[in-house]
């Protein structure tokens, strides 16, 4: 053998040791996902071809040093081939940030449909404002490829008529996004507090009545996963006052009361979950402190979970709706629509995907 | 299973090897066809009783034939061999095809077989036929061994994408074959190559056609970035292809034919064919072409002959109309070129540019779902309908896939072959070759284990 390429050989065999012989991994960190599991094997999985393709799935999440293989991946994209964007993520100022392009008009559309069917059954006799909150590329000019936004906020704005626009555009910035993640900060949310607070014609926000609460667990948001570039964990702060802290949470799925930051989250897969326990159906937050009986009725996103603790003050009660996971038609089973406040709070990359919405 | 994939490059690979090399002399046949049923199997495990029933009914049509009947019997029992490999080539492949063509031109709804295309077929079938044919002409004996012979139809080195080895190739190595570390390590080094072309190039390509067509932001760029990303996609999938059948076979002691010779720096289209796919064009050349008279006919005679091997060449490629025309495309420019006087004479620089301007507009249609949408991307590409001359979209891809480009088209020459043969033995070699095929093996590693995965383009023939 050409001696000088038996170390290849060498490399190549080391590899496939450590393919054969680790022991299968649950999950993926990086990720948030369970890893797939060595598929059974019988005459019938194998006849209709279950096993190969379990098998395949299995080699591939199970391999050795998998994250360390995608992040080579990674660093090769963007630094060997000089590539703007992986999978549609690419790094700018220091933030990962998904590239939202282009604006999908039929995402448009179905969100505006959605919208109307929504108002038309319930909301006819309320007050409706709505926010749609920006991604973190409408803060960058960088050459990447942006949508019109523009466009896309006239869009909502000349389809919704019965929906007063709050724009938050100008009240955020880069900066306050999370780097390694897709959402808003919720200590850096003061401004669009405020505005959201000034359009829903309730009390001003006042920032000075919450304390800042860092997490000690360090944040890795959902990019770091996706773009597997070696980036530094952030931490994540809480705005906290005895308001919130005397708050209960009902939750419709599981019949129980919650704190509003559920810390019981913190050693779960994604520490975002600590805003109102993560993605759930239907919420109701109970303020026995509020200064005025106004109801608020939040259909929202996940950005909705960091600020809806933040609009609590003249609020006794939040009810947050996410259609995503419960259709507006099976609704009036659970709420009843009497002329409560009524905030659509949406963020660009769900209203551009948003088949979801149900 | 693919090359390309982490069962193959991390499980059954290395099991077949040391299986093979711990294997005595004589059981290596035999090790090589149950690692390539299973291999065949992995993706087919229905359609495992075709390649069988091949291999049986070319094995017993050879030895009918070598046992030297007379003449008729000896042309009956090739044409059992012709007649039933085409009829299972014919159902499989073009059956669809054929009804769906009869229903359009005649009104009618003869309802679809919609049967699964077996992985290979192609392949195999042409390279079963050389048997029986060489067979038949004497220029082989046939094969007693029936585990060798099955061995060499199944191979799955290059069973399901070629390079198309005959029965002549490998004949002699199929009994007596060496071993040799210099072989072996020569073959990886040729294998990881191919891995690297197919994974690092020809799949990024294929991630900018995609986002090509998920885009309503064409322009007249953005056409033209595709049409080239495709020809560079076609060239690296499948010549990334041979090159890891061509190192594998090296592995295991055959020695198979080249398939590509760098075939973007023709200056004709003659040339063109003579360094693409090779084996296919010399299999059509010795089996179709020359059989049917080749040019040694009257001129007529000889226009027929061409336009029907090169509509046989495009319909090979898969069942479509657009497969054909791709054919017939190129018949017609092969004869121009044989007849239109001055061709030849004009500059060099002329001459690359007009072969690979045909090359890329034969590439549009022969990678378009249906004949308008080919018509459309040439439209596209000639800024017709009042398109935009460029795009977001495609400013921003052509910054983020410059070096790619740059990349697919050098690595589309020779220079870095030509490099690395004067860095060959140099002592900087000992160095450089371990770790570039170290690096090839880790950044491959690295797309697949991310799920950047895509099927051989070639799979489907």
């Amino acid at each position: 053998m050409k001696k000088r390429n038996l170390a290849v050989l060498l490399l190549w065999a080391v590899l496939t040791g450590a393919a054969w012989l680790l022991p299968a991994r649950e999950l993926s960190q990086a990720e948030r996902r369970p890893l797939a599991q060595m598929p059974a094997i019988s005459g019938q999985t194998i006849l209709n071809g279950k096993f190969m393709t379990g098998f395949e799935k299995y080699s591939l999440d199970q391999f050795p040093l998998r994250d360390g293989f995608r992040t080579i991946k990674s660093l090769f994209h963007f630094y060997g081939l000089h590539q703007l964007d992986n999978n549609g993520i690419y790094l700018a100022k220091g933030y990962a940030v998904k590239q939202e392009y282009p604006a999908n008009a039929d995402s448009v559309a179905h969100a505006l449909e959605r919208f109307t069917h929504l108002y038309e059954k319930y909301l006819q006799d309320s007050r409706v404002s709505m926010a749609i909150v920006p991604d973190k590329g409408y803060y960058l000019q960088d050459g990447h490829l942006r949508m019109d936004y523009d466009r896309f906020y006239a869009d909502f704005a000349q389809e919704l008529p019965w929906a007063q626009q709050i724009d938050l555009r100008e009240c955020l910035s880069l900066e306050d996004y999370y780097r390694t993640d897709i959402h808003w900060r919720q200590e850096k949310l003061a401004k669009a507090a405020a505005a959201l607070c000034q359009g829903l014609g309730v009390g001003a926000f006042d920032p000075e009545e919450f304390t800042v609460t860092a997490l000690e667990r360090p944040f890795y948001g959902v990019y770091y996963g996706q773009a597997a570039l070696p980036m530094e964990p952030e931490t994540m702060y809480l705005l906290e006052n005895a308001v919130i802290q005397a708050c209960r949470v009902y939750d419709y799925e599981s019949g129980k009361e919650n704190p509003v930051y559920d810390l019981g989250k913190l050693t779960g897969r994604d520490l975002y979950e600590v805003f109102l326990s993560g993605s759930r159906s239907l919420l109701t937050i109970e303020n026995p402190n509020s200064r005025t009986d106004r109801e608020l009725i939040l259909f929202r996103d996940s950005f909705g979970s960091a600020m809806a603790p933040l609009l609590l003050a003249d609020y006794a009660k939040i009810t947050l709706v996410d259609l995503r996971y419960i259709p507006i038609d099976r609704l009036d089973r659970f709420l009843d629509f009497h002329g409560q406040d009524v905030l659509l709070l949406y963020s660009i990359p769900v209203l551009n995907n948003s088949q979801t919405i149900k | 299973m693919l090359f390309s994939s982490i069962p193959f490059l991390y499980y059954f690979l290395p099991m077949v090897l040391m299986v093979y090399f711990l294997a005595p002399r004589k059981a290596k046949n035999t090790v090589l066809l149950v690692s390539s049923l299973i291999f065949y199997g992995w993706g087919e495990p229905k359609l495992l009783f075709l390649m069988v029933f091949t291999i049986v009914l070319f094995y017993f049509c050879g030895l009918a034939i070598g046992a030297r009947p007379s003449a008729r019997w000896k042309k009956a029992w090739l044409l059992v061999s012709v007649v039933i490999s085409l009829a299972l080539l014919g159902i499989f492949k073009y059956a669809d095809f054929f009804i769906g063509s009869f229903n359009t031109l005649t009104g009618l709804s003869i309802p679809l077989l919609r049967l699964t295309l077996p992985v290979g077929i192609s392949f195999y079938t042409f390279q079963s036929l050389s048997y029986t044919i060489d067979v038949y002409r004497g220029s082989v004996p046939p094969q007693k061994n029936l585990l060798s012979f099955g061995a060499y139809v199944s191979m799955f080195p290059q069973l399901i994408a070629g390079p198309i080895v005959r029965y002549a190739d490998i004949d002699r190595e199929l009994e007596e074959r060496t071993h040799s570390w210099e072989g072996f390590s020569l073959g990886m080094g040729r294998f990881l190559v191919g891995l690297g072309k197919k994974v690092i190039l020809a799949d990024n390509f294929a991630l900018l056609m995609k986002l090509f067509r998920e885009s309503d932001e064409k322009s007249v760029l953005f056409y033209w970035l595709y049409a080239v990303a495709f020809t560079l996609n076609i060239y690296f999938d499948f010549s990334g292809y041979s090159d890891m059948a061509i190192g594998l076979g090296r592995m295991f002691g055959f020695h198979f034919p080249e398939n590509f010779n760098y075939p973007y720096l023709s200056k004709s289209i003659t040339e063109f064919w003579r360094r693409w796919h090779m084996t296919l064009g010399s299999w059509f050349r010795d089996y179709v072409y020359i059989p049917m008279g080749g040019n040694r006919v009257r001129r007529g005679r000889w226009v027929w002959n061409i336009l029907t091997v090169w509509m046989l060449t495009g319909l090979w490629h898969g069942a479509a109309w657009n497969f054909v025309l791709w054919g017939l495309f190129f018949g017609i420019f092969l004869m121009m070129e044989k007849w239109v006087p001055g061709l030849q004479k004009l500059p060099n620089a002329l001459r690359h540019g007009y072969v690979m301007l045909a090359v890329i507009f034969s590439f549009v249609l022969f990678n378009a779902n249906s004949l308008s949408q080919a018509a459309g991307d040439m439209a596209g590409m000639l800024g017709l309908g009042g398109l935009p001359l460029i795009s977001a979209p495609a400013v921003y891809y052509l910054k983020s896939y410059g070096l790619l480009f740059l990349m697919g088209i050098l690595g589309a020459t020779p220079l870095v072959k030509t490099l690395a043969r004067k860095a060959a033995d140099t002592k900087a070699a000992w160095v450089l070759e371990p770790l570039v095929l170290a690096a090839l093996l880790l950044v491959c590693t690295a797309y697949l284990v991310d799920g950047s995965f895509s099927p051989f383009l070639y799979f489907r023939f």
